[in-house]
């Protein structure tokens, strides 16, 4: 186990050198001075020339300047950002939070519903039920997201003025961020209001929780679906019927922790474009995450911040998917065989 | 198994009460005003920009000027001055300093003295002297006095005592007044730069603002949201709102759907295709104001081939201005005969500046041997009061000069990027505009079309004519409205035959409210003021009558 | 020597016919399988047919509803935009646009990740590995976010798209052949034929690619779907397709002006969208079901 584990952090290393590798060559394509492009001071004196170009090395051949990047990123020092002039790395401190509320409660609707309308889904015979089902999930896996966020905004927001369509809160609430989370900070706070400051931020997550939850809830339905069907039919279950168990128990204890594999994994394999329907979510709705702040950078032309932003989503996606790969492996006893084996 | 159906569905059901009991609680909310704004503001100093973004969110909230100009009768006003005296020569203008005003307290900065000479001696003197510890400290300049020659204009400042100052012109100008009750030349503490410099954090003064203003800036998040609080010690009446909010929403559309939603009580800068939808909401009302401004299409004339009277003349004659008045502005401006607007003193009424004749505008290119001409039209990607949608408009444009074979291709940016890469000139044309900061005509031709605003970058055109300059100077000296009248008269001729710039519009200035917002002063000029603005709780009570 | 059919109703089909006859025997993909040829007759033949031109501007006709609306006209079916455009000759001048360039891009890519991943599946040790970890770490970079580090270099346009997604698109393709290869390659039955005495390149394409050709096709359906909707993505955050393109995600964005007084100019590219995306995973959740039999 700890040699798979040692193999799963030096993978993890291995991308994300090759991903500062990625991002120093495009930094250094960027149709702006480079020493602009790396610290987002627009125009410097000479002593900030002369610190930049011993921070960047930039006298010295391009492997050195790569290494000196390497050192200043991992650092922490990733600029400033040209707009604001504020820190990157403080402003993706503020930023991220925001994103994962967002991908937390949306993963958990994904999750809450998809589970089982997909049991629901593999144990009806009823032709019309299945293929109501799968219809919907096609037809959500199928939608523009950008264009199902402004249709429920027009609906849900302006038309029937049941729920608000941007931000996290309203803004005459003064909330102090503490976690960053929203839903937790409205709790903590000791402001009068802060109950209803709660109950706002929860209206306010719904629309952009629905709506970045409608892909993964149908990938969750789908692989639900067709691992509970193979499962069912396997001798183990009938095995278990022939015993007398109530179905609900089958289904629950025997068939269930089985199903739940390929959906961890599939849900692994859909983070990349998990964070693309968020990015695309986090602008409609005006939610101030990470998706819409590297949106404006790039209308900004914040090269800094579009460095920072990138960096982090793909470190974060390639650690999440890794843990998912190790989670996938410690709870399935079949994979877990090939941890010894060639990779 | 159908049990198994019965407790999913059970559970799916508590889950759904869930969220609409969330939905049904009783909402108390702090009191305060939301404003959805248009966009970033570039500084927290107006001293330092042009743009109408920044004066908006800073000019009248943060900070004081030395006098005010009152829209309703035409006057200057006092305000940080209780008078002034003016010398016969018209080369002293002498002020008297009001007592017992505060700055704001910030964490940086506890003011230990009132407002008095000092302050107005260090505001000014960063603008104008060059070997000023802070006249370097922005990067950007200070556009608006540039364009108007202020340093030029201006021989000394003097302290007479701590509350009376004087301003000693190097020339008689009648504009002076006017020029100081604009929202550029603003009041800053001489107390809290002085604490800046000797901690080394000098460029705090326009990012951390500290000024006299009815509101005193509490937070700002980039692409969301600024924050103000009401200047408890504040000199004039208190502002009804505790709380100010600009609610960051470049995109129009969602400005007109938060102020549906609630989210903001009032919206800026709306288009004009959006008034039936206002119409179909009892519980929203329009503010209008016939605007001071004017929106254009100016050529580099400093880059070929815009250099070229013909060329500019030809794409000028190409465009079919009343399309874009009924696409665009919906009724909701009025045509452009020249840069002064039908409500300025010195208007009258001349015959249109260029007719609609694509003929015509292919026999001037042809005329100037230009073939298959392609070239850049910038758009401002955000509503500016003088054009409610510049990207529309440039599409017009780009299918009316698609029938005189030039292509055109539109370029934008983010509105604060598209501001800073204007001032580096590589543009072929843009679509902007100027919104007046006061009612002195001169306010129409100096700052955006005399040399001297050619290194400022206010001049669009870039474009610099002795004789315009010349027949400004002259207008400027004198104080009488019949003599002045003339000579600006003379300056929309010259503007006429040479058409640097193309003026489409002068635009109404337009608000979305709720109609419980009260007395929000919308000024025909820049800026916007919410001292006297509140929300009243019961804002969906039909039937209260309001301005 | 002829064959004698002894037995009569003994025919076995081909499993290309199998393949073939499960797929049209499911009425949603063959329906899919429909609609997909329509849209690739609309994205060559579309300029053709449509009334109007893309940027034709009729300025007495500004916000026209669509036909069946009682305020609309049959002149413009579906009705038009704040320019007065036609919005039904966009769609089928936009058409071109999000499904054909869509099909370059999945193409272009099908063609780079197949060759990549054809050596890398055939290689072993260390330079496979090398290449997995770059792969990896391509595939961990969004396709959004590659859009916008392509956008950043070259400046917003369909053309810079095109890179973005292809760059997108093509670690996926030679992630999902590489393994396919790999996996057959440990299989029983190459081993039989590398005995025989198959060179590489025969064991490549006669033992091991007939059974790689499913991963290929399901593959090409998914990247199609994800490209439409990465363009039209791009298109609305105006990262893609400039102003007046009728690109159909840039012609939803141009539509935001008017969401609230004319929905339908956000509605109907959203439909076109949402209809080509659903026609491709019709066709490819059919082939997929009519191909798993075999892989089982």
């Amino acid at each position: 186990m700890v040699r798979y584990l040692l193999r799963r952090l030096n993978l993890f290393l291995a991308t994300s050198l090759v991903l500062f590798i990625v991002l120093f060559i495009v930094t250094n394509q960027f149709p702006v001075e480079q020493r602009f492009a790396l610290t987002g001071i627009q125009s410097p004196n000479a002593q900030q020339i002369a610190q930049i170009e011993t921070d960047f090395n930039l006298n010295s051949g391009v492997f050195n300047q790569f290494i000196a990047y390497l050192q200043q990123r991992l650092s922490g020092n990733l600029g400033i950002s040209a707009t604001s002039q504020r820190p990157v790395a403080d402003e993706l401190a503020s930023v991220l939070p925001a994103t994962f509320e967002l991908a937390a409660v949306s993963g958990t609707l994904a999750l809450m519903f998809g589970l089982p309308l997909g049991i629901l889904a593999s144990l009806s015979r009823h032709k019309v039920t299945q293929h109501t089902i799968m219809a919907i999930t096609l037809t959500g896996y199928s939608i523009p997201v950008f264009w199902l966020g402004l249709t429920l905004s027009l609906w849900f927001g302006v038309e029937l003025g049941w729920l608000p369509i941007s931000g996290r809160l309203n803004l005459l609430y003064e909330i102090e961020p503490v976690t960053g989370f929203m839903l937790v900070d409205t709790l903590l706070s000791t402001s009068p209001y802060s109950t209803s400051a709660f109950f706002d931020a929860v209206l306010h997550i719904i629309l952009p929780a629905i709506t970045l939850a409608v892909l993964p809830f149908t990938v969750v339905v789908r692989i639900t679906r067709s691992a509970m069907m193979t499962i069912m039919d396997q001798t183990y279950i009938k095995a278990a019927e022939a015993r007398g168990l109530h179905t609900s128990r089958i289904v629950l204890r025997h068939a269930l922790p089985n199903a739940v594999i390929p959906v961890i994994k599939s849900l692994g394999l859909m983070l990349g474009s998990f964070a693309s329907y968020a990015m695309v979510v986090e602008v409609i709705f005006a939610w101030p995450g990470i998706g819409s702040w590297l949106v404006a950078g790039i209308y900004q032309r914040d090269y800094t911040v579009i460095q920072g932003g990138v960096l982090a989503v793909a470190l974060i996606i390639i650690f999440l998917s890794i843990m998912i790969e190790v989670l996938h492996t410690s709870i399935n006893p079949l994979s877990r065989k090939e941890l010894y084996a060639s990779n | 198994m159908s049990m198994l159906i019965k407790r999913l569905s059970r559970y799916a059901m508590v889950t759904c009460l869930g969220v609409l009991a969330v939905g049904c609680g009783p909402q108390r909310v702090p009191p305060g005003l939301v404003y959805c704004s248009e966009g970033n503001p570039e500084s927290f100093n107006p001293q330092l920009v042009t743009s109408g973004t920044t004066v908006d969110a800073t000019s009248q909230q943060l900070y004081n000027s030395l006098v005010d100009y009152d829209a309703k009768s035409g006057r200057i006003t006092p305000s940080l001055a209780t008078d002034w005296l003016i010398s016969d020569d018209e080369l002293t203008y002498t002020f008297t300093l009001r007592k017992g005003v505060d700055f704001h307290q910030s964490i940086d900065f506890t003011p230990s003295r009132q407002f008095n000479a000092d302050d107005v001696l260090f505001s000014f003197n960063r603008v104008i002297d060059t070997n000023h510890p802070y006249h370097s400290v922005s990067k950007t300049g200070y556009p608006f006095f540039q364009s108007i020659g202020f340093d030029k204009q201006i021989n000394l400042i003097e302290k007479i005592s701590d509350d009376k100052v004087a301003f000693h012109l190097n020339a008689r100008d009648a504009s002076f007044l006017s020029n100081l009750a604009s929202g550029f030349a603003v009041i800053l503490s001489e107390e809290y730069a002085d604490g800046l410099a000797i901690r080394g954090e000098k460029e705090k003064i326009d990012r951390l603002p500290i000024g006299t203003g009815p509101f005193q800036l509490i937070k700002y998040v980039k692409n969301e949201y600024i924050r103000y609080h009401r200047n408890e010690h504040y000199w004039r009446t208190l502002p009804k709102s505790e709380m100010l909010v600009f609610d960051i929403t470049p995109k129009s559309t969602s400005r007109l759907a938060k102020l549906i939603t609630g989210d903001c009580s009032v919206s800026a800068l709306p288009k004009a295709g959006e008034l039936e939808v206002i119409l179909a909401h009892d519980e929203l009302v329009i503010d209008s104001q016939p605007g001071f401004n004017v929106a254009f299409w100016a050529f580099n004339t400093q880059k070929p081939p815009f250099d070229d009277v013909r060329v500019r003349k030809a794409l000028a004659h190409a465009v079919d201005r009343e399309n874009i008045l009924r696409v665009v502005y919906q009724k909701t401006a009025v045509n452009a005969t020249g840069l002064l607007p039908p409500m300025s003193w010195a208007y009258s009424e001349n015959k249109p500046i260029i007719n609609y004749d694509p003929e015509e505008a292919k026999r001037l290119l042809k005329e100037a041997n230009i073939t298959k001409l392609s070239i850049d039209i910038w758009a401002m990607p955000v509503a500016r009061i003088y054009n409610p949608n510049a990207l529309k408009t440039a599409e017009l444009i780009q299918a009316d000069l698609a029938n005189i074979d030039v292509k055109v291709n539109i370029v934008s940016y983010d509105w604060s990027v598209f501001n800073q890469k204007l001032s580096q000139h590589s543009y072929d044309s843009v679509l902007i505009g100027w919104t007046a900061d006061n009612s002195d005509p001169d306010n129409f031709f100096t700052p955006i079309l005399s040399c001297s605003s050619v290194t400022s970058s206010s001049n669009r055109s870039r474009w610099c004519h002795p004789d315009l300059d010349l027949i400004l100077a002259q207008a400027r000296s004198t104080t009488n409205i019949e003599e002045r009248k003339k000579f600006y008269q003379a300056a929309e001729a010259i503007f006429a035959s040479q058409l640097p710039m193309l003026p489409l519009a002068h635009a109404t200035k337009l608000a979305f409210k709720h109609k419980g917002v009260s007395e929000m002063e919308l000024t025909p000029f820049g800026g916007i003021s919410f001292t006297g603005t509140e929300e009243s709780a019961n804002q969906n009570k039909p039937k209260e009558e309001l301005r | 020597m002829p064959q004698i059919k002894v037995y009569q109703g003994d025919e076995i089909p081909s499993p290309m016919r199998k393949i073939w006859l499960t797929f049209a025997d499911n009425p949603f993909a063959f329906a899919g399988l429909w609609a997909v040829a329509g849209f690739l007759l609309l994205a060559v033949f579309g300029p053709l047919i449509a009334p109007y031109s893309a940027e034709h501007q009729d300025p007495q006709a500004l916000l026209l509803a669509p036909s069946w609306d009682p305020a609309g006209t049959v002149e413009h079916f579906l009705g038009t935009d704040d320019l007065g455009r036609d919005i039904f000759s966009r769609l089928l001048h936009g058409a071109h646009l999000t499904f054909g360039v869509a099909l370059g891009i999945v193409l272009t890519s099908l063609v780079l990740g197949f060759i990549i991943g054809s050596i890398s599946g055939m290689m072993k040790g260390l330079k496979s590995s090398i290449l997995s970890h770059l792969l990896d770490a391509l595939l961990s970079i969004p396709s959004l976010l590659m859009a916008i580090l392509v956008v950043a270099v070259m400046g917003p346009g369909l053309n810079n798209v095109f890179w973005a997604v292809g760059i997108a698109l093509t670690p996926q393709f030679v992630r999902a052949i590489h393994q396919a290869i790999h996996e057959e390659l440990q299989k029983e039955y190459v081993k039989a034929a590398k005995l025989d005495g198959a060179n590489p390149i025969q064991i490549f394409w006669y033992v091991i690619m007939p059974n790689v050709w499913d991963t290929v096709i399901i593959q090409t359906t998914l990247g199609i779907s994800a490209a439409i909707l990465d363009i039209a993505a791009l298109g609305f955050l105006n990262l893609g397709a400039q102003a007046p393109s009728p690109e159909w995600g840039a012609m939803v964005s141009q539509g935001m002006d008017n969401i609230l007084t004319a929905p339908w100019t956000v509605t109907i590219p959203g439909v076109a969208i949402l209809c080509s995306v659903l026609a491709i995973n019709l066709v490819g959740d059919g082939l997929r079901s009519a191909l798993s039999p075999i892989n089982n």
